[in-house]
């Protein structure tokens, strides 16, 4: 193995680990907000982005990033006019675009655009890739106490002026621009499950929401770390290697789960 | 106690706050109808009426969570503190009383050691250790969280404070303990205080005017002129009939 192939596994390792973070973190208040379904489903709105930016010869991260945004927005605003949750909207709206991207998305593409594949990623997407990552990452943190007041108290958050509106709509849009940014590494049917599976397993071994954050986005990195190696090692596609050590890391937390109420 | 808050100032004379011709509708259902009220600064009032009569939504719209018509006018420079009923959702967040605390601060991150230290006080004055900061939220006694809420909203010095039905789901011995801390942030730091409470027995102790609400205004005065025996069975019903003694 010469040097130039380990340095770009390196990036393309990187690039994993950077948007796992950005995503366990997100992860947390989905999983908060009891939104884990809703986001599986929001996820699969970039596959007509997809194929539309293939059909159009744009980037299909970009379009997947247009369709994701849009699809955010679109749900802040239902969720805003009516009372339904969040499950139902979504629901009723996105599960349809699945379809509709299988069929933009040529056939030779649609694997990859739904499993990702990490192995293909080139020195200019990681380039990308883990700046905005980065930046996302960022961004949450800084969003993450409006965030946490606008889910435990929306009237609390009111009564300060602290627009909890506003901070739900960033969180939607980090979280649109996070699936978008993860599909070329493990695809948009798993980006969904990265950002669910660091969040449940850490949520069985915190004290507060401090731990919390801490050991999702430790899981996250390490899910991500350990799903690309084996994937290397064994010669498996990498982002059911991913999502199966997400899945590991889940049960084996079950194990130090502390008693119920 | 030592007590280096604001003593009440008499300073500020004229209402606090006035309510004109307030209604509030959800769709086509007439939850609050045409309700004319004022608050001086210093007053205890309470609100009270029987379930469903808006008392909750009246504090809402007092906030401005919730769209209505008519006209509120708060003193322009007041600073409200809210104590909701409880928190819509503590089970699924491992948020403790320290973490929670926090959030109200301004800063979105570091610059706490101001704000802890303020934590640490305003605990101590609705009576909890600083032991509990470190506990879950959702571990708390229904008390434990009932003061906790106080804190939250007497952290940064309100002159308003709005207790919705202070008294839910806490026993009695709490109860009492819960309106002599009221009583207690009334007098040494000249709080307004709004309080919804459906027992006339506090309302007799505590407030010294009262606002008895049925989707309308029933009565509004000192609670011994206003709360006739005719206007507490109009507003509970013969059932509920409660004889005041003096």
């Amino acid at each position: 193995m010469d040097l130039f192939i380990d340095a770009q596994f390196l990036l393309i390792l990187l690039s994993g680990i950077f948007t796992a973070l950005a995503a366990s973190f997100l992860g947390v208040f989905v999983v908060v907000k009891r939104m884990a379904l809703a986001s599986d489903v929001l996820s699969h709105v970039a596959l007509p982005g997809m194929g539309l930016a293939l059909l159009l010869n744009y980037d299909p991260m970009l379009g997947a990033a247009v369709f994701l945004v849009l699809a955010a927005l679109a749900v802040w605003f239902v969720e805003k006019r009516t009372t339904l949750p969040p499950e139902s909207i979504i629901g009723t709206f996105f599960i349809a675009t699945l379809a509709i991207g299988v069929l933009l998305v040529p056939n030779e593409e649609l694997l990859e655009s739904l499993f990702g594949n990490l192995f293909a990623v080139s020195f200019s997407d990681a380039l990308l890739i883990i700046p905005l990552a980065a930046i996302i990452l960022i961004l949450t943190v800084i969003l993450s106490r409006r965030l946490t007041l606008s889910i435990v108290a929306p009237d609390l958050a009111e009564s300060i002026k602290a627009k909890p509106d506003a901070a739900y709509l960033g969180f939607l849009v980090l979280f649109a621009l996070n699936i978008a940014l993860g599909i070329k590494l493990i695809g948009s049917l798993l980006m969904g499950a990265l950002m669910i599976l660091p969040a449940v397993a850490a949520k069985n071994f915190s004290w507060s929401m401090k731990s919390f954050f801490s050991i999702s986005i430790i899981f996250g990195a390490l899910i991500m770390a350990v799903g690309i190696l084996v994937a290397k090692y064994f010669e498996f596609t990498p982002g059911p290697s991913v999502i199966i050590t997400g899945i590991a890391f889940f049960i084996i937390s079950l194990l130090f789960t502390k008693r119920q109420e | 106690m030592n007590n280096n808050h604001k003593h009440s100032e008499g300073g500020h004379v004229g209402p606090i706050l006035e309510v004109r011709d307030l209604s509030v509708n959800f769709g086509s259902q007439e939850v609050l109808k045409d309700i004319s009220f004022s608050v001086n600064a210093g007053d205890v009032l309470a609100i009270i009426g029987p379930n469903g009569a808006g008392k909750t939504v009246l504090f809402k719209a007092l906030i401005g969570l919730i769209p209505y018509d008519g006209e509120i006018k708060w003193r322009s420079d007041v600073k409200i503190g809210y104590v909701p009923q409880r928190l819509p959702e503590t089970e699924s967040l491992l948020l403790t009383v320290k973490e929670f605390l926090i959030l109200k601060s301004k800063h979105l991150f570091f610059k706490d050691k101001e704000w802890l230290l303020a934590i640490n006080h305003e605990l101590e004055s609705v009576g909890l250790s600083s032991n509990i900061l470190e506990r879950q939220l959702k571990n708390l006694s229904r008390g434990q969280l009932q003061r906790v809420l106080i804190t939250w909203a007497i952290l940064g010095h309100p002159d308003v404070l709005l207790f919705d039905e202070p008294t839910a789901g806490v026993d009695l011995a709490g109860e009492d303990t819960i309106y002599n801390l009221l009583r207690r942030l009334h007098q040494n730091r000249g709080l307004t205080i709004f309080l919804i409470s459906h027992d006339l027995n506090i309302v007799y102790r505590y407030a010294n005017n009262v606002l008895c609400l049925n989707k309308e205004r029933l009565c509004f005065g000192e609670p011994h002129k206003a709360l006739t025996n005719e206007q507490i069975e109009k507003l509970y019903g013969e059932s509920a009939f409660y004889h005041h003694k003096h």
